[in-house]
């Protein structure tokens, strides 16, 4: 009859109030700040592929057959329109940008660069590249233009040149010769990042074509709403591109990137590990605390007749009472963090400066943590996990207790 | 003696009831123990990639040619590097100092070229453990070279193939000889793997016309942390008078960044990991304590004043608290010590994560040696300690402020 | 790259041969008839010459003499003759593919398209004097802006057309009274010296008259410039048609 030791178990947990709520209170904090790691954690996953996502590689990225292998900038879609139509109709796309490369020679008098220069979409590309969202100086291209120009600001100071120049451009077109092309700073990006600054150099696609000789585009980026759906995504945006176009994720694009997320979440692995296995050990141990001193009350209990199976079914009664309110009490505290958190972001920048760039991503050393339905299932494993762990040695100990000897220990 | 000191019965009265003792030397210990662990890999993460960045290429310091780093011209050579390296490795910071050539080439199997960069460098100073060559089956070696696997593959070369190199001496000349692939290398260095001919560091001096010059000395130190005195340091050396000497952190500062965010994210975690510690402790102490206060009661019934009980409990805690600490740091550095030597695989110690990763232009080989200071120890045992007095000081001044009769009843 | 800029210069196109005597006080000249003689003064149909190029940096000066070929604006072929460890030496331009022939190890060797767009032999020309087709006349407009004395000539001031395709916003031409060019003045798109070409040493070479020696000279590295001089040119002389082959190349030279 479980609710005869239900009810034994809710009176117990009533009667021992304070021991309850230290109980409550310990599991609660406990269960708290694994959700609040854990919380941060995944959110620091998403720091890198945000990056990388607007950094310019996309999730997604459509490019041409060969490309993966060559990876020569000068390949173009075989039909970039149907690709971007596909890309946008794709369910979870937020932005879908087309883009063609050139290396290209810069010059400016005597001062010379070499950049890759990136062809855009004016109207999408600032959706897709977060650094070009805000000017230093001047203003972004307007779609259409061909002869302007964004450059980063360490980029043009190289070149010696200034908001309002016309720089010359030079690059080996599709059949090896080398063609030239004028164009005029309209806009110069500062990100903050020396590297990436001296590394921009955005025209429009017509721009592009000018210089290269080649229309069209050499790749569509696609940013999804959510990076945890790319496998999904890339399935079906593959079935629907135009025939000798293929679809790469930003992990295959940047494979670096790909091992370094992977290094991370192991990092996460370990540290998460190391927080749980002392949130359980407090929690564990500070139940033990409380049973071991409950004795003499299994000894009457089983003075009074009850059975050793009954008494284990009533001390995990009482664990699982006591698990269910720590781990109300530790989404009371750990949920509040966490969605701070994630609506404004853990801020590591003061230690940092602005961000750091890295192969060519800006990453802002803003954490924002993840909040999700996978919380349910977390929590639960914490505040169970560790409340039964810690009541079977008591349950096992009230199971095979001989009462005059309790009793007498107890004294 | 009138009575046993205060202490003497506070360590009495912890075996009295074993169970509860062990209970909570079991928690303080592996809690103290876990943090420690953690310590420990926190201090060999930041060891392993300040190895990873500094080892293979970075060094600690580098000495260049005024000028060298901005343009990369032939001619900025340091001069007499025998007698520089001779001065160098004087000092008594300098774990090892080893210099190298920087060529921008023409490489040829046939008839098509392809652009390379020829470094030229001593191969037993490269071999070093993380360094450059380390693990590499063959130096290069007179008129034998290595070439990155990649840049082998682009060009389709293999190990045995005759490789025709051509680019400008340091005097302008022309230089183009002829050499044997010896092998064909991974090193950690993604640039050297991509487009690196390596050379004997003689062999380039002679086909760069620049005899006994280089462009590049690399100083590792004994404590990359103290690399920018050392290069100030150094750089007052009568034989370095004209270069210029940096240390790692000023030369890759994009490295720096990277090591810098990653160490506050440990850190960030270090302190959660503190808190859940000392919340586990606190809660074992509390509900122990608590669980006492008929005891007390009983103490106080029987004539001891409140002073003496509280004390009581807090010499107790104290000694719970040390004796915790002081079995778990023994486990903890044990484990550390068993580790320190031989490694942690990285993967092994996260389940599953790579066990090398390409970052940054460097392979990162996975494993860790875990290492403490006695700073790590030390807080750890004091935050525990603390922790465990405040914990039971509350349960403690509260039982002792009760009625005896009070405390019976409870 | 800049052998290869001089030498386009030296191409193609019909020579003018007109050789104006100085008058004393001469009227200004017509700037676009002026600017045609110089486009043309070193080009040629095809042209074989000798020349010697030294190049100055601050830590060290070099020289070497080379001996060149040429034939319309595609073909060309340079092999060195001093200094002689460099000796034999050979590269051969034909459209934008370039080869190298290196005779201590018999090699012959493309350099890549990448490449060429870098710089070549610490020279001062820069790439842009190796792939540019430019034209004075047909790139800009250009006035007669002063006097000049000494040499006796007048400056042209040259504004680049709108539309065109190059590093210059403008230039100044120092042009002796004998027609021919004393000083060049290459200003950026922003309006700031960049180089000056300097033309001396007037003298009559390969049925022409026209200075041999040029130097050029960076406005912002003070220490550094390249000097060529021509030793001897024919310009329009017949070449035979396999001296720009690969096979030719590789004999002996």
């Amino acid at each position: 009859m479980a609710w005869v030791e239900g009810r034994y178990a809710a009176r117990s947990v009533g009667r021992n109030l304070r021991r309850t709520a230290l109980s409550v209170v310990g599991i609660g904090v406990g269960v708290g700040l694994a959700l609040f790691m854990e919380s941060v954690n995944r959110g620091r996953e998403g720091l890198f592929a945000r990056a990388a996502a607007y950094s310019g590689a996309g999730h997604l990225r459509v490019v041409p057959a060969g490309w993966r292998l060559r990876r020569d900038p000068r390949l173009r879609l075989h039909d970039w329109r149907a690709d971007l139509e596909a890309a946008r109709a794709l369910p979870g796309a937020r932005v879908a940008a087309p883009r063609a490369r050139a290396q290209a020679l810069l010059a400016m008098g005597t001062h010379v660069l070499t950049v890759e220069m990136v062809g855009v979409d004016a109207e999408v590309e600032p959706r897709a590249y977060r650094f070009v969202r805000t000017m230093a100086e001047g203003r972004w291209l307007e779609p259409g233009e061909a002869g302007s120009v964004v450059l980063g600001k360490a980029a043009a100071e190289r070149l010696h040149a200034e908001l309002g120049d016309d720089v010359l451009a030079t690059a080996v077109g599709q059949r090896g010769g080398i063609e030239s092309a004028m164009f005029r700073i309209v806009g110069l990006v500062a990100s903050g990042s020396e590297d990436l600054d001296a590394s921009v150099c955005q025209v429009t696609l017509e721009g592009l074509a000018q210089l290269a000789g080649t229309a069209g585009a050499g790749e569509v980026a696609v940013i999804l709403a959510d990076h945890h759906t790319t496998p999904e995504a890339r399935a079906a945006l593959a079935a629907r591109v135009a025939s000798g176009d293929e679809v790469m994720t930003f992990e295959e694009i940047t494979p670096e990137f790909g091992g370094h997320l992977k290094q991370d979440a192991a990092t996460s692995r370990f540290v998460n590990g190391v927080i749980l296995l002392i949130v359980f050990l407090g929690v564990a141990s500070a139940q033990l605390a409380a049973v071991l001193e409950r004795r003499r009350e299994f000894a009457v209990l089983s003075a009074l007749g009850m059975g050793g199976r009954r008494m284990v079914r009533l001390v995990l009664l009482e664990a699982l009472g006591l698990g269910s309110a720590g781990a109300a009490l530790g989404v009371a505290l750990g949920l509040p963090a966490a969605w701070h958190f994630a609506r404004h972001g853990l801020d590591f920048s003061s230690f940092m400066g602005e961000g750091y760039s890295f192969q060519g991503l800006l990453i802002e050393p803003v954490i924002y943590a993840d909040v999700g339905p996978w919380m349910v299932p977390f929590v639960a494993a914490v505040a169970f996990g560790a409340t039964v762990l810690a009541s079977l040695y008591p349950a096992w100990f009230a199971a095979r207790i001989d009462p005059a000897v309790a009793l007498r220990v107890a004294q | 003696m009138r009575l046993p000191s205060t202490v003497a019965i506070a360590w009495r009265n912890l075996w009295r009831n074993g169970r509860r003792t062990g209970l909570a030397l079991g928690a303080i210990g592996l809690s103290v123990t876990l943090v420690l662990l953690y310590d420990s890999v926190l201090r060999a993460y930041g060891e392993w990639m300040v190895e990873t960045v500094t080892g293979p290429m970075l060094g600690h310091a580098q000495v260049h040619a005024v000028g060298w780093r901005k343009d990369r011209s032939m001619d900025r050579t340091l001069g007499d590097v025998s007698a520089t390296l001779a001065a160098l490795r004087r000092d008594p910071e300098v774990a090892g100092a080893t210099a190298r050539v920087y060529a921008p080439a023409l490489a040829a199997l046939g008839e098509e070229g392809f652009g390379v960069v020829v470094v030229g460098l001593d191969p037993a100073a490269e071999a070093r453990p993380m360094g450059l060559l380390a693990g590499a089956r063959e130096p290069p070696a007179a008129k034998r070279v290595l070439m990155g696997r990649p840049l082998a593959e682009t060009m389709g070369a293999r190990v045995g193939d005759e490789l025709a190199i051509v680019g400008q001496g340091a005097d302008g000349s022309l230089a183009n000889d002829l050499y044997q692939v010896a092998g064909l290398v991974n090193t950690p260095v993604d640039f050297v793997n991509r487009q690196g001919v390596l050379m004997d560091l003689g062999e380039a001096q002679l086909l760069f016309a620049m005899p006994g010059e280089a462009h590049e000395i690399v100083v590792y130190g004994r404590d990359p942390d103290r690399a920018a005195r050392l290069a100030a340091r150094l750089a007052s050396l009568p034989e370095l008078a004209g270069g210029e000497v940096l240390d790692w952190r000023t030369l890759s500062p994009e490295m720096v960044a990277l090591i810098r965010i990653v160490d506050v994210v440990w850190v960030f975690v270090l302190v959660l990991v503190f808190v859940a510690a000392a919340a586990g402790v606190a809660n074992t102490m509390l509900m122990a304590t608590w669980e006492r206060t008929r005891e007390l009661g009983m103490l106080l019934a029987l004539g001891a004043g409140p002073g003496r009980i509280v004390r009581l409990v807090l010499w107790e805690s104290v000694a719970l608290g040390l004796t915790g600490a002081l079995l778990g740091t023994a486990l903890g550095v044990g484990l550390v010590a068993l580790t320190h030597r031989t490694g942690v695989d990285y993967a092994a110690l996260t389940g599953g994560g790579p066990s090398e990763l390409s970052f940054g232009g460097l392979r990162w080989s996975m494993r860790l040696y875990p290492t403490l200071d006695a700073v790590d120890v030390l807080r750890t045992v004091a935050a525990v300690v603390i922790t465990s007095l405040l914990a039971s000081a509350w349960p403690a001044t509260r039982a002792a402020r009760l009625q005896p009769t009070q405390t019976l009843r409870e | 790259m800049g052998v290869w800029g001089l030498i386009r210069r030296a191409s193609a196109a019909a020579a003018l041969l007109a050789c104006a005597a100085a008058a004393a006080a001469p009227p200004p000249p017509e700037v676009d008839r002026l600017l045609a003689r110089l486009d043309d003064l070193y080009r040629s149909k095809s042209s074989v010459g000798r020349m010697e190029i030294t190049v100055v940096t601050p830590r060290a000066t070099r020289s070497m003499r080379l001996k060149a070929w040429t034939r319309g604006e595609e073909e060309v072929l340079v092999v060195v003759e001093a200094p002689a460890r460099d000796a034999g030496t050979a590269t051969l331009r034909v459209g934008d593919n370039l080869w190298n022939w290196l005779p201590r190890i018999a090699r012959t060797i493309r350099v890549p398209p990448s490449m060429m767009m870098g710089s070549w032999m610490g020279t001062d020309f820069s790439n842009d004097d190796l792939v540019k087709e430019s034209s004075l006349r047909k790139d800009f407009s250009g006035r007669v802006d002063r006097r000049s004395d000494d040499p006796p000539g007048w400056w042209l001031s040259l504004e680049v057309k709108p539309g065109v395709v190059g590093r210059w916003a403008r230039m100044e031409l120092l042009v002796s009274d004998e027609d021919l060019p004393v000083e060049e003045r290459h200003f950026d798109r922003k309006g700031r010296l960049a180089r000056t070409m300097r033309f001396d040493d007037v003298k009559l070479m390969g049925g022409r008259r026209l200075p041999v020696h040029l130097t050029l000279q960076p406005a912002d590295q003070p220490g550094n410039r390249t000097e060529m001089r021509y030793l001897e040119i024919q310009f329009d002389v017949r070449v035979p048609d396999d001296t720009f082959s690969l096979s030719r190349l590789e004999q002996n030279r």
